[in-house]
């Protein structure tokens, strides 16, 4: 119905009297022709009121011939009407052009940017870069390539792993993830120290180069000096200096902490609900019926059904289940585990699991993991010479 | 007779089959929405139109409304909407 109205008004209408004495005849006649009428109104014995297109208008004359009647024209509503009046206002149109141009125009720049996901990194250097790579406010849209720009940006900038250059509207959108860089390789002719890279015991040593300084079943210090690359023998008077390598396997300890809580909250709605409907569409939308929403909790239902958007307010409180203690374990178990494998390099081996649970009060369970693992704490270091 | 017989096969037919009457049949459909809204398809023409007053010619007769302020709404080659106080509906075979 709405539709048939604005239809109506953009394609203008007429509203027409008409003068006769067989006035149903006119409907009759009007209508067989395939005019549409509506609206009709019969003011007396002998005059009617209807609404009708302009193109109909227009088709009435043989009508008003044969049934001999008056038909004039009381009102002419719609848009070409308005426009019609308009017609001689030629700065009017010549700025809705102008005005047309502007938007135009403007849209196709760009007048921010912005970088998203940029945690490590300062986004001011991703932004400077994008800036030397002709990305910046009030760039025009289409000079911009996208993939020449991410690949580029990836190139430069050594720390992204990945960057997705999207123009939303007038905004340019970096997305970006940050790589872990691959630890500092040292050239095989520079002499070099083996370090601790983290705490452990040594479980297993594989010298390859260099003189060992810890020996098997040490436990050692993060930073601690495990294979040296000055070589003294006390038979030589010579230094030798090398490139030590090495596989210092060693046993280390993780320890993570997760907690739960046993009483877990739970939102019910309790049937109170208030409904706002709207006309529009997304986020272009007039309330036409509104209830008030006197609650503060609530879920929010939508429904849309053509450019009809209904908005429920659910009323919620705020339950407590209490939750069986057998589930919270296994439930912990599996945090805990997850935890702990995200804190343990890949190459590593996990060789011995514990956990601990412990209560704090009567509401929250806490577990503790204690994860054993194997792996490689050898870190290259160079030496300084002097 | 022979039409007649022939008419009930129709009605037999659109029974059995579920098929809308006032096709088979070609016949009026009114349907009515409260006292203020009535709809006429299958109409044909309009005979006398007074806001106290309508009457409508149809296959089975003349459908004759009668009400205060009634207006057609909207009419077209085979419907007819009228809005208004409707009182009664009358068929005058």
């Amino acid at each position: 119905m709405f539709f048939y109205v604005l239809w109506n008004y953009l394609i203008g209408y007429v509203v027409i009297r008409v003068e006769g004495l067989s006035l149903e005849k006119f409907i009759n006649l009007t209508v067989s022709r395939g005019i549409h009428l509506w609206g009709i109104d019969r003011q007396n014995y002998t005059t009617l009121t209807a609404k009708i297109s302009i193109k109909g208008f227009r088709q009435l004359h043989g009508i008003s011939h044969k049934i001999r009647c008056r038909i004039r024209i009381v009102d002419k509503r719609g848009l070409p009407f308005i426009l019609f009046r308009y017609r001689h206002r030629k700065m009017l149109a010549a700025g809705l052009i102008l005005f047309l141009f502007i938007i135009y125009g403007l849209s196709s720049f760009v007048w921010t940017v912005e970088v998203e996901g940029a945690e490590e990194i300062n986004p001011q250097k991703v932004l400077s870069e994008l800036e030397s790579l002709g990305v910046q406010a009030g760039v025009l849209k289409s000079d911009i390539d996208s993939l020449w720009i991410e690949n580029q940006l990836i190139i430069r900038i050594p720390e992204l792993s990945w960057a997705s250059l999207e123009i939303r509207g007038s905004k340019a959108v970096l997305r970006v993830r940050e790589s872990v860089l691959p630890p500092v390789l040292i050239d095989r002719d520079t002499p070099c120290n083996v370090v601790a890279a983290k705490d452990g015991i040594i479980d297993k040593m594989i010298v390859l180069d260099g003189q060992a300084m810890v020996s098997e079943g040490q436990t050692v210090k993060k930073g601690q000096l495990l294979i040296s690359g000055i070589i003294e023998h006390p038979n030589t008077i010579g230094v030798r200096y090398v490139h030590s390598m090495g596989k210092i396997i060693a046993r280390t300890w993780y320890e993570e902490t997760v907690e739960l809580s046993l009483k877990e909250p739970f939102r019910q709605r309790t049937g109170r609900r208030s409904e706002i409907r709207y006309i529009g569409w997304e986020r272009f939308k007039v309330p036409y019926m509104k209830e008030e929403v006197p609650f503060l909790d609530f879920d929010l239902e939508v429904k849309q059904d053509g450019f009809f958007i209904l908005e429920i307010y659910h009323e919620t409180e705020e339950i407590y289940w209490e939750r069986n203690k057998h589930k919270a374990k296994q439930m912990l178990e599996e945090l805990a585990n997850q935890k702990v494998r995200k804190k343990i390099p890949m190459g590593a081996k996990i060789v011995d699991k514990k956990l601990k649970y412990d209560m704090i009060g009567s509401e929250k369970l806490i577990a503790v993991i204690y994860a054993e693992a194997l792996e490689d704490i050898g870190m290259q270091q160079d030496i300084a010479i002097h | 007779m022979r039409r007649k017989r022939l008419e009930d096969v129709k009605a037999n037919l659109s029974d059995l089959f579920e098929l809308p009457r006032e096709i088979m049949l070609n016949l009026p459909k009114i349907s009515m929405v409260g006292n203020n809204q009535l709809l006429v398809e299958n109409h044909k023409g309009v005979i006398e139109y007074t806001p106290q007053r309508i009457r409508v010619n149809s296959t089975v007769g003349v459908i004759r409304m009668q009400g205060a302020d009634m207006k057609l709404k909207n009419i077209a080659v085979d419907d007819i909407i009228i809005t208004g106080e409707i009182r009664m509906i009358e068929f005058i075979g």
